[in-house]
């Protein structure tokens, strides 16, 4: 029923109506023809603007392990979604900046009581480790545990951020055994 | 000069499923209506574009903070939703309320999931049954003509089950065979005393099942239509001479200009809880007390159950093995009270779809390949229980708060209890074994619910009853209090069940207004 495959944060329980069928789109009449607009990510880097570095580096670390690059897909380094975090969770309302905050400083913290490193700078078994609030079932209702509401949150926010990538778009192309960013209904602003 | 003629037989707020069935009954009867929509009309050249995701300035997430009730908005579907800046409600932080609003020609039949059933007797009689609340004043066999009536125009599918709990409708013929996924849980769930059915959804015109399609445009070609976009109703006003409504106060949206208009009756279908608060601010038909009160909807648990189908895995499921949904009616506390809860639900299901990640306990390269291998091998199922009407739940004008126009908003106070959070339990519990006994995998089973409102089936806040004392509206969706005002959506469920609601609504809106043309013919009102 859902309509379109764009970032599933709550199933959706309307389906916009006219999503099945192949009705041929028309162009708003105000968007040039000729014209192929691409979107800012075609044009620019993102950098970081929130976060403080450590934090940073624990999140591109994080990123890294979530969601690698495997295959032709592209990984979440790739489609730079630390940067486009850091815009995103910046641009939040104040708990789910302190979310992340927090989170990645626990990350670090942990990292040092228990591997005398930054996050940034664990290898894939001591990150397995600190990781390891992941491997509990899924429940309505998020851990009550800072890090682990923060790693769950970073689950979803890192692979959704790749999946809807330009990246993953492009090289989604070519492999039918991934599901590619999706395509759907932009609705404009209705005045 | 002729003077433009401004006085009309009926004024109608809200041109949604219950406004547009308004229009359209009573425009084809030769009556002079005016409909009053507070949001504009929709273009669906001008303001849809197919774009990929990845253009969308937030990829996908939609800008923060924007709609922080609306679990239904992505970042395609934002600037449908009403704005909750512009139009705010409150309610105690610790107890959330979901009140999703589209504010547009055609209303929220824009986007319904065109899930279309009919109540049966268990809700209409549910009193008998169980003791428990009220009965409505009416019978399933008197509203059984409406629904044969609306179910063409809006173009049914189903197929035909001779179910007490879920009656046959006026069907285009749903033949299609179950895929063996469906037959499996068919088989599991009979000796409990499930039905599959075929999920029974509105085929419209096979792109659009709206108000906005199929009930305006046929009530705009008989003349005797004007409708005005972006005009918000503020208040009713009342003759005082009479005691009868004579029009409305109303505010252009966009220049927030005032004017009034006048009109003999008024029919109010802004969905259950604007026609409730419109009533509110009035001060109107409330001698009852039960104006705001008693307000129900369904509960949701999208994702109740969620399994992996084994045969399907590593891309060997076949169009024969997955792929098909169903909808189980409620079978529970049918014959006699077997539970630790009253009522029942109903769940509907899917399958042939991919779980998703968060159901994995895995990350990297490990997840990746369990969603390969489970790739369109997937079963979920929604749960959908019926939600006790209590007079405890209800909306009151908050004074502090106006919206953009400077209406006072609703607060809400509205909370699930024990019956609901039993049913929800056992839900899960059952449906979980009758996957199992189908020889599904369950990946992740969840008992806690949405939020109340989430189902967008918000029901019961004028509700309708024999006795004035206890109730808003009587057995025509007729003001008790001032005979001239008619109220047609869901607030005047005295029980909603599990079934959505928007078929109710429609034959509700049609009865009332067959009923009100009759009156006005005879001169009564």
């Amino acid at each position: 029923m859902q309509s379109v495959a764009a970032a599933p944060i709550a199933p959706v329980a309307l389906a916009s109506q006219s999503s099945g069928g192949a009705a041929p789109q028309a162009q708003p009449s105000d968007q040039g023809r000729q014209i192929d607009y691409r979107a800012a990510d075609a044009a620019g880097e993102m950098s970081r603007r929130f976060f403080n570095a450590q934090q940073f580096a624990a999140l591109r670390r994080l990123s890294d392990i979530l969601m690698p690059a495997i295959g032709d897909a592209p990984g979440a380094l790739d489609a730079s979604v630390p940067e486009f975090l850091d815009f995103l969770i910046g641009a939040s309302p104040a708990d789910r900046r302190q979310l992340y905050r927090a989170g990645l400083d626990a990350l670090n913290t942990q990292s040092r009581r228990r591997f005398n490193k930054a996050f940034a700078d664990v290898d894939q078994n001591q990150a397995d480790e600190l990781l390891a609030p992941l491997r509990a079932e899924w429940t309505y209702d998020p851990p009550v545990d800072p890090l682990a509401r923060f790693l769950r949150a970073a689950k979803h926010d890192v692979r959704i951020a790749t999946i809807n990538s330009q990246e993953w778009s492009a090289a989604g192309g070519g492999s039918g055994a991934r599901r590619a960013g999706g395509v759907g209904q932009y609705w404009y602003t209705i005045e | 000069m002729q003077k433009l003629e401004k006085q009309y037989d009926v004024l109608i707020v809200g041109s949604g499923a219950s406004g547009g069935m308004a229009a359209y009954t009573l425009t084809r009867k030769g009556i002079k209506c005016l409909v009053l929509e507070a949001g504009p009309p929709v273009d669906f050249q001008r303001h849809r574009t197919l774009k990929p995701v990845s253009e969308l300035p937030y990829r996908g997430f939609g800008k923060p903070g924007r709609l922080p009730h609306v679990f239904q908005a992505n970042e395609f579907n934002a600037n449908t939703w009403v704005d909750e800046e512009a139009a705010p409600y409150t309610h105690d932080p610790k107890e959330p309320y979901n009140w999703v609003r589209v504010r547009l020609v055609g209303g929220k039949s824009l986007f319904w999931a065109r899930m279309s059933f009919r109540l049966s007797d268990y809700e209409f009689k549910a009193k008998d049954h169980d003791g428990f609340g009220d009965n409505w004043p009416i019978s399933y066999a008197d509203l059984a003509p409406y629904y044969d009536n609306v179910e063409p125009i809006f173009r049914v599918s189903g197929r035909k089950e001779g179910l007490a709990q879920l009656p046959d409708g006026n069907f285009v013929d749903d033949n299609s065979p179950d895929v063996e996924a469906v037959k499996r849980i068919a088989a599991a769930g009979k000796s409990r005393g499930m039905t599959v059915t075929k999920i029974r959804r509105a085929l419209g015109d096979g792109q659009l099942a709206s108000s906005f399609n199929l009930l305006l445009p046929e009530a705009s070609a008989t003349g005797n239509l004007t409708i005005v976009p972006n005009a918000i109703v503020r208040e009713i006003t009342i003759d005082r001479n009479t005691g009868i409504a004579n029009g409305v106060h109303f505010v252009d949206r966009v220049s927030k200009r005032e004017l009034h208009a006048k009109a003999k009756v008024i029919i109010l279908g802004a969905a259950c809880l604007e026609s409730t608060r419109l009533l509110l601010n009035s001060k109107l038909a409330n001698s009852s007390g039960a104006l705001g009160r008693y307000l129900h909807d369904q509960f949701y648990i999208p994702g109740g159950v969620v399994a992996v189908i084994p045969e399907a895995r590593d891309g060997r499921g076949g169009r024969g093995l997955v792929g098909g949904a169903g909808y189980v009616p409620r079978f529970v506390n049918l014959q006699k009270k077997e539970k630790n809860y009253l009522r029942g639900y109903a769940f509907d299901f899917y399958t042939g779809g991919t779980p998703d990640a968060k159901y994995f306990p895995s990350w990297g390269e490990e997840l990746q390949k369990s969603l390969d291998s489970c790739r369109n091998a997937g079963f979920s199922a929604t749960i959908m229980g019926e939600v006790l009407p209590r007079y405890e739940n209800h909306v009151r004008i908050d004074p502090k708060i106006v919206d953009a126009w400077g209406i006072p908003v609703l607060n809400f106070q509205c909370r699930y209890t024990d019956n609901e959070f039993n049913m929800a339990r056992d839900a899960v519990e059952t449906v979980g074994e009758v996957c199992r006994e189908a020889g599904f995998e369950v990946l992740n089973r969840n008992e806690k619910m949405f939020p109340p409102g989430y189902s967008i089936h918000e029901l019961g806040a004028c509700r309708m009853g024999d006795n004035p004392k206890t109730s808003v509206l009587n057995k025509w969706n007729q003001c008790h209090d001032i005979k001239n005002i008619f109220v047609v959506d869901g607030s005047s469920f005295v029980t909603g069940g599990t079934q959505n609601p928007t078929m109710t609504i429609l034959a509700l809106s049609m009865r009332a207004s067959e009923y009100l043309a009759e009156q006005l013919r005879r001169g009564d009102l």
